[in-house]
């Protein structure tokens, strides 16, 4: 029922694809001689389809990808904070293709006993059927669970968010923070991704205001029973931010052959599968690196490099961190 | 849906009021009015077809992956395709963290329910041995979040290009107060009044799913039910004219062609960008292309 749509060479390789245009089609016919003349006329698409690797090569020799990007670059980046209204913080962050919505909401409950005066954050990543055709309903994705320690181990480790800010009542009541990642779209990076959108929640959340009542029980009150009536004192008068410190922020790169691949997209990631990850907070320090197994082994020259990439990619979600909380003051 | 089921105008519902004398509900509707809609499609880039809907504060968004091929060899059909539906609700969507999002009955029962109203408008005979998967997460609660589904998987369908008869849109309405509300949020739909949530074939006017909670006399649920098929109307005015996000028109240009055949087609069209890219044929009767 759809058409089928001619895509043509990205438009900085239409030159060069005119310039070796005899060299290709040789390539192409000394390969797949039994497809003769079809094989001359083979469409980019097709060809896509049927040899990525060879497509890709073809590119990364130029030093590009096909969609147009230098191969240390990531993808546009777009940042929403607020975007779910009945969660005390919530982000939705997109690169490229890849969105995830992250939402953050608070519940009260009672510290455990090792540690008296720290509250508790629960962080669990989803990625329901919606996101990608892989997926089947009965069958929970793979990545899910993996993403999901990852995630906790570096949001844990790094102590971006003190403990001791969510406590209440010590030894009796403390904050416990649900944060809950949906991928609602997975197109590569999905870690880069689901980290951005965890930290830009914690930025923008706003810890509820909570009294005690007779019983010792606490429970939250809304804006009009602050002002209005006379209840016990509130146990922090209206809401708060978080200070966070030291937040991780990452970027995944594909190694390849002589060839590091910034931020792939899922194509590059189905095609090219050894990856790297790298984590580093905001004044540089590395955090976490992490490089699951994969075909290709690396020298410490392309570790290095790709800690230097991350580091250009940190700087710029910096920024985008910096003026979407900016935007949010505005309103 | 109630969780205590009362009688009409009841002791329980006089406690609280929810159409004030002046005649506004709690968020400063009027009875017939209905929530802001919102609707856009192409949400998600890897599926087939997909589209966000609000209305209110309820978001919904819906992707359809298909037709594809059946990944369940011994549930395959060899005259109509297989149409599956999953419905979960974000652990955030509503006011208290849900703690069992998928697989309660709840999230079932609206599975089933979205599946067999769409299944009865998708022409599934020119499909064979194929599977239309429809998934919808919904990320805002807010009441109606049936009938937004049901309008945010049309949305997806006609985007991913699957032939449908027509277009089906959904609303609720209720009666409180010895008001008809239309489009009940979520204050109000568990305020223990009935709960008549209608879906429609926007253009042949035809009814497909029908669910009400409660009780109601004969002619109240008449009013109540014609209301919800106003408010259907509406999202498909919206849909078709006020966003353009789909157009119907009929290929058939002359009536004297119409009468002889007694087939109208028409085209799905959907707006991308800044033109209508056709998607797919349709009929409102069954016929063999």
């Amino acid at each position: 029922m759809r058409f089928f749509k001619k895509t043509t060479w990205a438009p900085s390789l239409r030159r060069l694809s005119g310039l070796r245009r005899e060299e290709k089609q040789e390539d192409i016919m000394g390969l797949t001689d039994a497809s003769g003349d079809l094989a001359g006329e083979m469409e980019v698409d097709a060809f896509r389809r049927l040899f990525p690797l060879r497509f890709y090569e073809r590119h990364l020799l130029e030093s590009i990808r096909p969609d147009a990007r230098p191969l240390g670059k990531a993808r546009d980046t777009t940042m929403a904070l607020g975007a779910v209204a009945s969660a005390d913080g919530s982000a939705l962050v997109k690169i490229g293709h890849t969105t995830m919505l992250a939402a953050i909401k608070m519940e009260v409950m009672t510290p455990a006993s090792e540690s008296p005066g720290e509250g508790c954050i629960a962080i669990d990543f989803h990625m329901p059927p919606i996101c990608s055709p892989l997926i089947r309903p009965g069958r929970p994705a793979e990545a899910a669970p993996v993403l999901s320690k990852q995630l906790t181990d570096i949001i844990l480790s790094s102590e971006m968010v003190d403990l001791k800010e969510l406590c209440l009542i010590p030894g009796k009541a403390a904050w416990m923070a649900y944060l809950d990642i949906y991928c609602l779209d997975a197109d590569g990076a999905l870690f880069d991704a689901a980290l951005l959108s965890a930290v830009a929640a914690f930025s923008h959340l706003c810890i509820p205001a909570v009294s005690v009542n007779d019983e010792g029980r606490v429970f939250a009150i809304s804006e009009e029973q602050i002002e209005g009536k006379s209840l016990k004192e509130p146990l922090n008068k209206g809401k708060r931010k978080l200070t966070l410190s030291c937040t991780p922020l990452a970027l995944t790169c594909i190694l390849h052959k002589k060839y590091i691949l910034a931020d792939p997209t899922a194509e590059e990631e189905s095609i090219m599968e050894t990856l790297a990850t790298v984590v580093l907070d905001m004044s540089g320090r590395l955090v976490s690196f992490y490089k699951p197994g994969g075909t290709f082994l690396a020298y410490t020259s392309a570790v290095q490099d790709c800690i230097s990439l991350t580091r250009q990619r940190v700087k710029e979600l910096q920024e985008i961190l910096t003026e979407a909380i900016a935007d949010l003051e505005l309103d | 849906t109630s969780t205590e089921k009362t009688g009409l105008g009841s002791s329980i519902e006089s406690e609280m009021e929810f159409v004030s004398p002046e005649g506004l509900r709690l968020d400063g509707r009027r009875p017939m009015e209905m929530r802001q809609i919102r609707g856009e499609v192409g949400a998600v880039s890897k599926a087939d077809g997909s589209a966000v809907f609000e209305m209110g504060n309820t978001k919904v968004i819906a992707a359809v992956y298909g037709p594809r091929e059946v990944q369940n060899r011994s549930q395959q059909m060899s005259d109509k395709a297989l149409v599956r539906c999953e419905y979960s609700m974000a652990n955030f969507s509503t006011g208290d963290r849900m703690r069992k999002p998928k697989g309660d009955r709840r999230s079932i029962e609206i599975s089933l329910v979205i599946r067999q109203t769409m299944e009865a408008c998708i022409m599934t005979h020119l499909m064979p041995r194929s599977q239309i998967d429809i998934f919808v997460q919904v990320l805002q609660a807010d009441g109606g979040t049936r009938s937004a589904c049901i309008n945010a998987a049309t949305l997806a369908l006609a985007d991913a290009g699957i032939p449908m008869r027509d277009i089906v849109t959904s609303c609720s309405a209720g009666f409180l107060n010895s008001t008809p509300l239309l489009d009940l949020n979520y204050i109000e739909d568990s305020a223990g009044g009935p709960d008549v949530t209608v879906g429609m074939l926007s253009k042949l006017e035809k009814v497909t799913l029908l669910q009400m909670d409660a009780k109601l006399p004969m002619e109240t649920f008449e009013t109540v039910m014609q209301l919800a098929m106003e408010g259907c109307k509406a999202v498909a005015n919206y849909i078709r004219e006020v966003k353009n996000l789909i157009i119907q028109y009929p290929l058939l240009c002359t009536t004297r062609e119409y009468q002889a055949t007694g087939i109208s087609l028409w085209c799905i069209a959907v707006h991308q960008g800044n033109k209508h890219e056709p998607r797919a044929l349709g009929s409102y009767e069954d016929w063999e292309f």
